[in-house]
Formats: C-alpha cells, structure tokens, sequence
C-alpha cells in the first residue's frame, strides 16, 4: 500500500486539482479571484516528464475542469495544452532560489496565457452583445488571477517537484 | 545658586495644576465648538435602557407586521385571480427544495454553487434558485445528489428581466464580476438609479416578479442601447441556504 502511494504520488495530487478547484478557499483569493490551481500542479509534472506527458495531461485537467464548470459554451482545454507542452521544455535551474522565482514567473505566464484565451473565447461568443462591458471585469479578473499563481507557485511547484522526484527515485 | 533655582520653580509652567486647568479648559472649548456633542451621544447610551415605550413599540411593530403580512396574502390573492383572468403565467410556487451551498465559486470566470439536493431530491434542469433577497441563478446540471447552479453573474447567463416601475423590459447579461449589466434596446428608455429589476413576465426561463436587484449605475454613451449596472439583492459570495423552485411556464 505504502509502495503503491509513493508510486502513484504524482497521480493522487492529481485528483486533488479539482477537488481545490470546486473547494475554491475564499481566504486564499485576492478580490474574489482564486489562483489557477491546475497550473502549480501542471508545471513540475512537465518538467519532469516532458512535453508529451505535459500536454495529454493539460488535456486530462482541461477535460476534468470544464466538465466540472458549467460553461458550455468556452473550454480552458487550449491553455493548458499549450502551457502543459511549453512547461515540458523548461530545464530546472541549479540555483535552488533562482528555481523558485522562476516558478513564480512561468505560472504567472501560463495563467496569463490561460486567462486571454478563456478571455477571447467569451469576447468571441458575445461579439454583438456585451463585449465591451466585459473588457474592465475580464482585465481584473486575468491580473488577479495572474498575481495569485505567480504568488503562490513558488511554495506549491517546488514541493511538488521535490515530491514527484522523490517518488520517481523510488522507484528506479 | 539656590536662588535661581526657587525662581525656576515658582513659574506658572512648572505647576501640575496649572496645566490640569488648562486641559480641562481645552475640553470645555471642544464641549462649546462642537455644540455638546459628546455629551448628547453619552447621554443616548447611558439612557438608553430606561426610554419609555420599548416593550410598547416591540408589541406595534409585531401588529405592523401582521398587518403586512395580511396584506400581502390578499394582494397575492388577488394576483392568482387576475393572472388567471388574463391567462398569464403563474407566479406563485410553493412547491420548493431546501439545500445548502457545499461549494462556491463566485470569483473569476466561473460563476456557480453547488446544492447538496439533485436529481435523488427531485431537481431538475432549468429549476430557479432563490436565496435571501431574491434570485441566484438557474440549476444547469444535476447529479445524484448533487446541483451546480449557474449564477447571474456568470458569463453564461443571459436572461429577461423587466424594470418594474417603467415595466420595460431588457436583457441581463452575467459579465464575470458582482454586477450584471441591463441592456435596455432602445435608447429613450426611462431607467434611474435605485430602480427595482425582477424577472420578466415575458421571460421563457423564469417565472413572473422574482426580485433580482436594484439598478445601481447607467450608461448612456452607447448609441442605439442604454446599460445599467445592477447591483444584486441576494448576495452569492456569503448565502449558505437556498431554496430551488421547480418552473412551470
């Protein structure tokens, strides 16, 4: 049993993605707006296992995510595929302190990245409506989101790289 | 020596009393610029436990309440009857759910609860939501024994609504933050702050008169359309206990 969760260290932190997702922990928000969670899960995974497994698995999140949101209409799939394959081919750094700011800086991106695709596919859907009165929320809710991942993937991606490390030395 | 120390001493400054007469001076001039201020409010809390008329007005206000509370049985009466005269929908639905929120995202894109009722309970898609103040939003999925709702702030939601003193009617679109835009298609519609927004008895998803917020801002600089922002009455972020309404339209 003992071997099997160390093992499968880097899948059962998986399935607490969504779990944080829809917990959504009010105290841990900046003006109502949550850290993109998937992301401080995606990065170390794809830094230890490349850009392939880095984007099946920003697939696997996405599927998982949008099934447990209620938005038909717009997917957060494309973000974390492409932010899954481009944290594949990051080298981690041999400065451990540099390493950790560095977390900081990807996740701010990919959330970035995430936010303006999630963004444009609203703006695309309400074109004739509304979309000009979304651009003032839409900014706010991309710079919180993007200075809450940025705030905490320093803490979260380095213990869960050192985790999926410890795990995958295990088992060699 | 010693002499000029006496005489260091014997000033009007060097005397505690003397700057204990000023600091109640000063108070005094406080007590006269701010017209007995201080003293009034003193005054109101430490009298308060012996006004006249506390229990008198306990037993008033309870009458009032009974009073409204008749009239608004007969008023809701009266609206059942003229309803049915007029072949409008119904508005009046006590067949309704209890749940509590067991997850929430009111931040970000993804507006939406979660119920701890589902389709086990008897809800079922397109059922309303109503918390304290008035609606939430629609169920949009069940499971077992679980809803997600999704909130009229959510981007997703688009619905009819109406401006009950004008009774226009207009389109409130969900924009990702605390406040849904009205969207009034024509220009010289009469709208003002502190107007009342329920839904629209002209509306396919929401029964008649559901209370949904209060216009709280408007903006004209758009050509053919006039927006307002609406500052809702039931509060997503903070209500723990909702009651899901079944809709027969």
């Amino acid at each position: 049993m003992n071997k099997f969760l160390i093992k499968e260290l880097s899948l059962i932190s998986f399935i607490f993605i969504p779990i944080i997702f829809l917990w959504h922990p009010n105290w841990l928000g900046f003006a109502g707006v949550q850290p993109y969670w998937p992301l401080l899960w995606l990065l170390p995974w794809s830094m230890i296992n490349g850009s392939i497994n880095g984007l099946i698995f920003g697939l696997f999140l996405g599927i998982i995510l949008d099934s447990l949101t209620l938005d038909d209409s717009f997917t957060q799939i494309p973000g974390l595929i492409f932010c899954g394959f481009l944290f594949g081919r990051i080298k981690l750094h041999s400065d451990i302190l540099v390493g950790h700011f560095r977390y900081g800086l990807i996740c701010s991106f990919g959330s970035f990245l995430c936010g303006t695709l999630y963004f444009l596919q609203i703006l695309f859907r309400n074109f004739s409506d509304s979309n000009s009165l979304m651009l003032t929320t839409s900014v706010k809710n991309i710079l919180a989101e993007v200075f809450l991942t940025g705030f905490f993937a320093p803490f979260i991606c380095s213990q869960l790289l050192r985790m999926f490390k410890f795990s995958r030395r295990k088992l060699q | 020596m010693l002499g000029i120390r006496r005489i260091s001493t014997s000033r009007w400054w060097h005397k505690k009393k003397n700057w204990l007469l000023f600091a109640i001076f000063l108070f005094l001039v406080f007590v006269r610029i701010s017209k007995g201020a201080f003293y009034k409010d003193f005054y109101f809390f430490i009298s308060k436990p012996f006004w006249p008329g506390q229990f008198q007005k306990e037993i008033v206000l309870e009458s009032i309440d009974q009073e409204y509370l008749i009239k608004l049985n007969l008023l809701k009466k009266d609206n059942i009857r003229l309803r049915q005269i007029l072949f409008l929908q119904e508005s009046s639905n006590d067949n309704h759910i209890s749940a509590a929120v067991i997850s929430r995202k009111t931040g970000s894109w993804w507006r939406q609860i979660i119920l701890n009722k589902g389709s086990k309970d008897g809800v079922e898609i397109g059922n309303i939501v109503i918390g304290p103040g008035g609606l939430l939003g629609r169920v949009k999925n069940t499971s077992l024994f679980t809803s997600s709702v999704t909130l009229i702030t959510s981007p997703e939601s688009k619905l009819g609504v109406w401006l009950d003193r004008t009774q226009i009617n207009g389109l409130l679109v969900g924009l990702g933050d605390d406040y849904p835009s009205l969207i009034l298609y024509t220009k010289d519609a009469d709208i003002k702050v502190g107007d009342f927004v329920s839904s629209s008895p002209a509306s396919t998803l929401l029964p008649p008169n559901i209370p949904i917020g209060i216009v709280q801002s408007i903006d004209e600089t758009l050509k053919s359309k006039k927006t307002a922002k609406i500052s809702l009455l039931a509060k997503p972020q903070v209500i723990d206990w909702v009651q899901i309404y079944k809709v027969n339209i």
